[in-house]
């Protein structure tokens, strides 16, 4: 297929798309949504930021990235997979479709113009988010680029996989309506997922780690993980080809199911063969590391590290470890090896003296603690290791107060920006002059 | 609908029409034909087709001439100008295709159809909502497009229109194709000389 083509297809998708009024509402709602999330935010920011330790240790990304964004995550969940059903069932039911799949432009072509055109309007739908941290640049707020960045890509990877989910159903089933409640049972179930393995551990946890609620905690901690980006980017990939398996030659249903259970395995095969895959840690305030003290002593390291947990997965004292120590631990040490020998138990209650101690072992040397304390357990490993701990003092990092009201951010969010799509759609959809009856 | 032992063969530069009952299986034939539904068993052997479904309107919010330009951009074409005139698609151009009438849908979508580069044809219930000047019209054209070289394969329940414009007709009936010929060959065949299409049909079925 040539350029021209793709160019033909991508005006379409995006003339189609921009000109719908499922996309009008969610533009509509984009506004007024970051608007009450961002106002509220830069409140609470204010107040915190009055004086004290909590002011010098304040963080734009906590509070007022995360929650302005929080309202993206309503909207990907609940208005997104409408508008991405919409620019799919429209050609099914019109007959458009019909027509498209006996053009030289190849089905591959179609669907990632489609996604494309979708980007394209995940664009139109970050304005307000952009508006509002322009706001707050201008109130003298600071905003840290790479971690602004990554909770924008969170954000997006989420949207992509949604928009993917809802193009797979929309392809497969018929009519628009039975694609919404499959895409919305998918998120529902992804919930119950979350809940189910949180606590739990084991298979359960492994799967909870790619669902995209957790996937969006990841990066809005600041942290960049390789696997899931890769992950999010594979189960775009299956999704699309799910659709186009669906979408293009006759075949008996039977199988295109099996090829479309084909492309899962392997998607899932692949994920699983990059999981921890490294990440990066980009929160200015490096809540994901150790100290560069720490971490330089950490990676001098060159034995194998075994770290088994005697705690349940329910105990939340494992989550604690879990978040606080072995996150920063998996990125600092070369080669780690982690055993939860309680995992699958509920041993929380059992009369048993190994319950609740971590120990350590490098080489032939094995220390037993019970604290999840980062501090600690860091003195108990490199002493362990026949290194001396450093001095650690307080944080570098400055915290970054702002006391300011959020003013002109009402009108903006709930006068200028409903006004500016209506104004749009009008235009776009202007009744086109007919000379004949 | 099935299908079930029907044969035939449309050659280049004829207008072949499928005709039949309402649930004789012309479109089931159409969409085997053109890759649309699941076939058990037998093969197509024909150049690139192009098939046109019954009642379609695609892209309902866009416009007749972008829709026009659109398509033909993917055949790597020019907006055939020609179909565009003798269907009378040049005064609708800029009208919404969600707002055409029946018989306006239906010439906008012959025109998407014969502005395709296909050596085959298959156009199901082409004059469908056509009036009579208008059916005329498009008969003409279709005529010429077939006179240029392409096979077309025409769905149509109206007899008349059928005998009208197809040179070789394929008699469908509960899924079986009850004979192959022109006009002429069916009468002989149905043991009944100078009488109609539809009086062969039913003879034959």
């Amino acid at each position: 297929m040539r350029w021209s083509e793709g160019r033909a297809l991508l005006s379409k998708d995006c003339r189609e798309l921009f000109g719908s009024t499922a996309l009008l509402l969610l533009l509509l709602v984009a506004g007024p949504l970051t608007g009450v999330a961002f106002i509220a935010a830069v409140r609470a920011y204010a107040e915190a930021s009055g004086g004290g330790a909590l002011a010098s240790a304040l963080s734009p990304l906590d509070g007022m990235l995360v929650p302005a964004f929080g309202a993206y995550d309503l909207l990907i969940t609940f208005l997104v997979p409408f508008v991405a059903i919409r620019l799919v069932a429209a050609e099914k039911s019109s007959g458009a479709l019909q027509l498209l799949l006996q053009t030289p432009a190849r089905l591959p072509a179609q669907l990632a113009s489609k996604l494309i055109a979708l980007l394209a309007g995940w664009l139109a739908c970050l304005l307000p988010a952009a508006a509002a941290l322009l706001l707050w640049r201008s109130w003298g707020g600071h905003l840290a680029f790479p971690e602004t960045a990554n909770l924008l890509l969170g954000h997006t990877l989420r949207y992509l996989v949604t928009c993917s989910i809802a193009i797979a159903a929309a392809s497969i089933l018929n009519g628009a309506a039975s694609a919404a409640i499959v895409v919305l049972s998918f998120t529902i179930g992804t919930w119950a997922l979350d809940f189910f393995a949180a606590g739990r551990g084991g298979w359960p946890a492994a799967v909870a780690r790619y669902t995209p609620s957790a996937i969006l905690r990841q990066f809005e901690r600041g942290l960049l993980g390789l696997d899931v980006v890769i992950a999010s980017i594979i189960v775009t990939i299956a999704l699309l080809s799910i659709a186009a398996i669906w979408t293009a030659a006759a075949r008996p249903p039977l199988l295109k199911a099996a090829a479309a259970a084909a492309a899962l395995i392997l998607a899932i095969a692949a994920i699983a063969a990059t999981q921890h895959a490294g990440s990066a840690d980009l929160s200015e305030d490096r809540r994901n590391s150790f100290s560069s003290a720490d971490e330089r002593l950490l990676r001098s390291i060159e034995k194998t590290v075994t770290i088994r947990i005697f705690l349940a997965a329910e105990d939340p004292r494992a989550n604690d470890y879990e978040r606080n120590v072995l996150t920063k631990m998996r990125r600092s040490l070369r080669d780690l090896r982690i055993e939860y020998p309680y995992a699958g138990r509920t041993a929380m209650f059992d009369n048993d003296d190994r319950y609740g101690t971590i120990v350590y072992r490098i080489g032939a040397k094995e220390a037993v603690s019970r604290s999840a304390t980062e501090e600690i357990v860091l003195d108990e490993m490199e002493t362990l290791a026949g290194l001396t701990p450093p001095r650690r003092g307080q944080s570098d990092y400055p915290g970054y107060p702002l006391n300011a009201s959020p003013r002109g951010a009402a009108t903006l969010f709930y006068v200028v920006w409903p006004l500016l799509v209506i104004v749009f759609f009008v235009i776009a959809r202007r009744p086109y002059s007919r000379r004949t009856g | 609908m099935l299908l079930e032992g029907v044969s035939f063969t449309a050659r280049s530069g004829e207008i072949l029409g499928v005709i039949g009952p309402n649930g004789a299986g012309k479109t089931t034939l159409f969409e085997a034909i053109a890759g649309f539904v699941p076939k058990t068993g037998g093969s197509v052997e024909c150049d690139a087709l192009f098939y046109l479904p019954e009642a379609i309107r695609p892209w309902p919010d866009r416009r007749v001439g972008w829709c026009l330009d659109f398509f033909a951009r993917l055949f790597r074409r020019q907006r055939d100008r020609e179909a565009i005139e003798m269907l009378q698609l040049d005064q609708l151009l800029e009208a919404r295709i969600g707002t055409l009438s029946k018989g306006e849908a239906r010439r906008f979508v012959l025109a998407l159809a014969l502005g395709t580069p296909q050596a085959v044809l298959l156009l199901d219930e082409p004059f469908d909502g056509l009036d009579f000047r208008q059916t005329r019209s498009a008969m003409s054209l279709l005529r010429a497009r077939a006179a240029a070289g392409r096979a077309l394969i025409l769905s149509i329940h109206q007899l008349a229109d059928a005998a009208r414009v197809c040179d070789r007709f394929l008699l469908l009936d509960h899924g079986r194709a009850i004979g192959e010929g022109d006009l002429r060959e069916l009468q002989t065949r149905a043991r009944k000389e100078d009488a109609t299409l539809d009086e062969v049909f039913l003879a034959l079925e």
